[in-house]
């Protein structure tokens, strides 16, 4: 998901927030985000989303696909995937398409993991109209109940 | 019609047969036209104001990164077409826009491929290249959406068009600044220094006390509070095949 070359970030990455640089208000971006700093406010990218270990985030958070090290407070919303690692503190409600969570992760809130739309559809039982049987088949029924 | 602004390095006589060259080159070519030198003397702005009405439609830079760099903010507002044949040290701009040095140039500024460019503007002062300041205190509040404010105090704001940071090239072509952070020095028996970058278009430059805000390759100073704000497309100039920007 994150590529990074030797010097530490890719040059594809637009935006990155260093551990020393704190960023308050509402923060929207069409391109790659790395976090390793401290953020209050709101985070909204399409693209990819990185949370460093040690970064801490106050803030609702939507992206693409995010993987998490850092503490978040605030609600998640992923399109995609979405990665806890070991490190990783949620306090907050997500929601993402797939979700890995690796041993040790935090979370306290509400869990949606999955789309809505691929939930088959309940069936009504009440609605099914009742099946007449014929004579012989009627008997067949009692004879099975009275055994 | 072309106009050619020399910097005053060419006058020198070491440099006369490498500027006749030039000429030559430039009358074979069928491009050549008035010249002047740049001095301090002469108001620049006020002789282009009086070609203009007379017809001229580009002007030629002949000197180095700061002799483009001083014309371009002076007719930044003149709609002229710029071009630029690169003499001397520092080049890097004639670099990233694929401009040749010495004769070669000459073909490029004749074949006229025309590129229209961002420009930054600080308090009313246009700018192409790079700002800098010191990053202890300061707040940078963006887009009139968030503020970003270093945490250390030995950090270092640049605010860049066209660049380049790190061994990555900064476009003038996206209509936004690229914004670096650096913090630490990264010295002997330190950690090597960490860089945030984003990007913005509009940048209000605040502090507790007044900070001074180098211009890169113009020796100008602006102090805090300033507002830095990106103007696209706002100046055509002529580029290189070779050209850096896409």
């Amino acid at each position: 998901m994150f590529k990074s070359n030797s010097t530490g970030h890719s040059h594809e990455t637009d935006t990155v927030i260093g551990p020393s640089v704190k960023l308050e208000g509402d923060f929207v971006t069409e391109g790659n985000i790395i976090i390793d700093g401290i953020v209050s406010g709101e985070i909204k990218t399409a693209r990819n989303l990185k949370v460093g270990a040690g970064s801490k985030i106050f803030a609702n958070v939507s992206a693409e696909n995010a993987l998490v090290a850092g503490e978040i407070q605030g609600n998640v919303r992923i399109t995609n995937r979405l990665e806890l690692t070991s490190s990783a503190k949620v306090f907050g409600d997500i929601k993402t398409g797939i979700l890995a969570m690796a041993a040790g992760a935090m979370l306290s809130g509400k869990c949606q993991v999955g789309d809505e739309k691929s939930r088959s559809p309940k069936i009504d039982f009440s609605r099914q109209e009742k099946i007449e049987l014929s004579p012989l088949e009627e008997i067949d029924r009692k004879n099975k109940i009275k055994k | 019609m072309y106009y050619y602004i020399y910097d005053p390095l060419l006058a020198n006589k070491k440099n006369f047969n490498s500027v006749a060259k030039i000429e030559t080159r430039l009358t074979d070519l069928g491009i050549n036209g008035k010249i002047n030198y740049l001095s301090f003397l002469k108001n620049i702005y006020q002789v282009l104001d009086e070609e203009i009405k007379k017809g001229l439609e580009t002007l030629v830079v002949v000197g180095n990164d700061k002799t483009f760099i001083k014309i371009v903010n002076l007719v930044a507002d003149l709609g002229l077409v710029v071009g630029f044949i690169p003499f001397g040290e520092p080049n890097l701009i004639a670099q990233l826009l694929g401009i040749p040095t010495g004769e070669a140039a000459c073909d490029t500024l004749s074949s006229r491929i025309i590129e229209r460019l961002d420009l930054g503007q600080i308090n009313n002062y246009y700018f192409i290249t790079s700002l800098e300041c010191d990053g202890k205190d300061v707040i940078l509040e963006c887009d009139n959406n968030y503020f970003i404010s270093p945490q250390t105090k030995n950090s270092r704001v640049t605010i860049s068009n066209l660049d380049v940071y790190d061994g990555s090239i900064i476009r003038p072509e996206d209509g936004q600044f690229d914004v670096f952070i650096k913090t630490g020095n990264g010295g002997w028996f330190k950690k090597p220094g960490e860089v945030s970058r984003f990007n913005a278009k509009r940048i209000k430059i605040t502090s507790q006390g007044s900070v001074p805000i180098l211009l890169k390759d113009e020796e100008r100073i602006i102090k805090t509070p300033a507002e830095v704000r990106i103007i696209p497309k706002k100046i055509k100039i002529i580029v290189g095949k070779n050209r850096q920007l896409k």
